[in-house]
């Protein structure tokens, strides 16, 4: 008992002196000081999971725009998708303090919670890669426009199935909003331009390569006159075409959303026809010089365009950064790229 | 000095107990993150790190006295997922009020419980080798219910309070859930008969049979409530995250059992205090926020609590050695 009083009475004295104290000796980073007079600004980046070659590849950009601007970055998050573990670390920057939190959000709804908390504190927030809710940030950084993205992948799948036949869908998880906005713009172009394709099911894989290979080996087995996996998360394209691979399935290819240096083997060998992304180590960038120009004012709500360094002039839908078009990778360019 | 603890106090020279050795660790990782942490020393951080440690503290709360009577629970982390699933399966798929659908799910919560018990007790199977049936078990319920797939949010404001409000605009509305609940676990294992009786379950099981004592009804009624503070637990996780999805909890039955082991309870049964796990909880709870708050990327956090673990358990078996605390290990 005593012990017990003991701890928690150390606690609240700890907690009585940290209340009058001052925060370390560091020049105040704390969050709403918006930038000017050279003071270094911090972006608190998280990507969905560390562990994922499409972020660490984004994280390259980062840096670069980092380095550029003189701006401090915190790289934190979970190393599977985890969206209590993205929360408790958003939570806690906001304890910190920080000029801008970046967040690609896991879970649409729950990261929205600590976001809007962040922006209370005076905290500027931009969703990149996958949204959470509008109100919950300032600007979403987008790689693409969703119709853009659903277009293209809609296009590549009808070549490669000859333009008609059964396709099947792998995504990384229901819950993360660009999953969800693609899958929409998928079935919108398809219904609208591409009818004589039909989907036959809808696979989660959680953003996980050797759940995508399970769950294409399922989908082989279920469907026999399955001609094509359209796989829109990165991790998955590989794990798909390796179930491909060793399935002997000559008739099945593999289109979708993945970064070059996982897909070139599948490339090579038909397959994967053709792999869809854009430039991520530019998703990286513009991320933080967006965050950056937010932090200091030099980026408001209602702008059109928005100069991002060395990405020029960029256009502005919204409250949505848009990096660009969606680059379709084949067999004759993809050696041109290291990512 | 006695040659030979016994029970309520945990027993041993007053200086070199675990507890001690807890709250010196506890200073020295506030002052190092006073130091290197932003923002580390305020009111507000010191909150935030109780909130944020609610849900893992409530199941390893309840874990002490089951690791105290020799048992451990493998399936909280499951049954947290499991229980969350049914919440939002029954408030969105049945169109129960949030009261209600919370009521149910805790439920649940001590059904499952109540199902380790009976087949710890009927079967007379080792709670390791039940509870690691009960997590494959609940976990795969929660996916089957769930597609493993799907996911509940779109939680309303007056629920999401109890995970994400304050009071007076600085309590955070889990913290006093979670001090009850902790002082109703430390009350019954410190100053309850049936607490008392687990010890020595611990200690001895077939001496506590031939004692006399109730051991089957005990265990029920422990692993039943168990469970409830499960329920509860995944209650308040549900309102803090904003989803109910079936994974929710992985893991957190290693966590839970880390803090109670390194509060001083010991593994093998018998030895152990509340305030120990409470304890080990707030050290827990501190590195992580400490090492956050100092940018410090969070794998270290893994690397760093092992050491950790590893340090005050060979720190323990040091001061037996020198003979001043308890008795040994083995029964």
């Amino acid at each position: 008992m005593i012990r017990w009083v003991g701890g928690l009475g150390m606690l609240g004295l700890g907690a009585g002196l940290g209340g009058c104290a001052k925060p370390t000796d560091k020049a105040s980073d704390t969050a709403g000081g918006g930038g000017g007079g050279g003071r270094e600004v911090t972006v608190a980046l998280m990507p969905k999971s560390k562990g994922n070659a499409y972020f660490i590849s984004c994280r390259k950009g980062a840096d670069e725009a980092a380095k550029e601007l003189g701006v401090k970055i915190l790289w934190d998050g979970p190393t599977e998708p985890d969206p209590a573990k993205q929360n408790e670390i958003v939570e806690t920057w906001v304890t910190r303090g920080v000029d801008v939190i970046a967040v690609a959000a896991e879970n649409r709804a729950g990261i929205s919670t600590a976001l809007r908390k962040a922006r209370t504190k005076g905290i500027k927030v931009v969703t990149w890669d996958s949204d959470a809710e509008p109100d919950a940030r300032d600007f979403l950084v987008n790689q693409a426009t969703p119709e853009g993205i659903g277009r293209t992948l809609v296009e590549e799948a009808s070549k490669a199935m000859g333009g008609s036949g059964e396709y099947a869908i792998i995504t990384a998880s229901l819950t993360a909003a660009n999953m969800n906005e693609w899958q929409k713009h998928i079935e919108l172009t398809r219904v609208a331009k591409f009818p004589a394709l039909k989907m036959v099911a809808l696979r989660p894989c959680d953003d996980l390569k050797d759940k995508a290979f399970n769950e294409a080996t399922a989908l082989l087995n279920a469907y026999p006159n399955l001609k094509l996996i359209l796989a829109i998360c990165s991790p998955a394209v590989p794990g798909a075409s390796e179930a491909v691979k060793q399935s002997g399935r000559k008739d099945v290819r593999v289109v979708g959303l993945g970064l070059p240096n996982d897909n070139k083997r599948y490339v090579k060998e038909g397959i994967t026809p053709s792999v869809i992304l854009w430039n991520t180590a530019d998703l990286g960038y513009l991320t933080v010089h967006a965050a950056h120009a937010l932090a200091t004012g030099t980026l408001k709500a209602g702008a059109t365009k928005y100069r991002a360094g060395r990405l020029g002039e960029l256009e502005v839908q919204g409250d949505n950064i848009l990096l660009g078009q969606p680059f379709v990778f084949t067999k004759e360019n993809i050696d041109r790229f290291d990512f | 000095m006695k040659a030979r603890t016994t029970t309520v106090g945990g027993g041993g020279s007053s200086w070199l107990r675990i507890e001690t050795v807890l709250v010196v660790m506890l200073v020295v990782l506030l002052v190092v993150f006073g130091r290197y942490g932003r923002n580390f020393w305020t009111a507000e951080n010191f909150f935030e790190v109780i909130r944020l440690t609610v849900e893992i503290g409530l199941i390893a709360m309840v874990m002490t006295p089951v690791v105290l009577s020799g048992g451990i629970d493998l399936s909280v982390g499951s049954l947290l997922g499991l229980c969350g699933v049914v919440f939002g399966k029954l408030w969105r798929d049945v169109g129960m009020t949030p009261l209600a659908a919370a009521a149910g799910a805790i439920g649940v919560g001590a059904l499952g419980g109540c199902l380790n018990g009976l087949l710890i007790t009927r079967l007379r199977l080792p709670p390791l080798i039940v509870t690691l049936g009960s997590y494959s078990l609940f976990r795969g319920l929660a996916e089957a219910m769930t597609g493993g797939v799907d996911n509940f949010t779109g939680f309303p404001r007056d629920f999401l309070f109890l995970g994400q409000g304050y009071w007076f605009g600085f309590l955070p509305a889990q913290v006093p859930i979670f001090l009850g609940v902790s002082m109703g676990v430390w009350v019954l294992v410190h100053r309850t008969t049936m607490g008392r009786a687990l010890r020595v379950i611990g200690y001895g099981r077939e001496g506590a049979i031939y004692a006399g004592l109730p051991v089957d009804r005990h265990f029920l009624v422990l692993y039943t409530l168990a469970g409830l503070v499960v329920g509860c637990s995944s209650m308040i996780y549900v309102a803090h995250v904003g989803q109910a999805k079936a994974d929710a909890g992985t893991g957190y039955e290693l966590l839970a059992v880390t803090a109670v082991v390194l509060g001083g309870t010991s593994i093998f049964g018998g030895r152990g205090s509340v305030q120990g796990t409470f304890l080990g909880l707030m050290v827990l709870a501190v590195l992580k926020n400490g090492m956050t708050l100092s940018d410090l990327p969070s794998e270290l956090v893994g690397i760093v609590t092992g050491l950790l673990l590893l340090t005050v358990l060979t720190g323990e078996v040091l001061m037996k050695r020198i003979g001043k605390v308890g008795r040994e290990g083995e029964g």
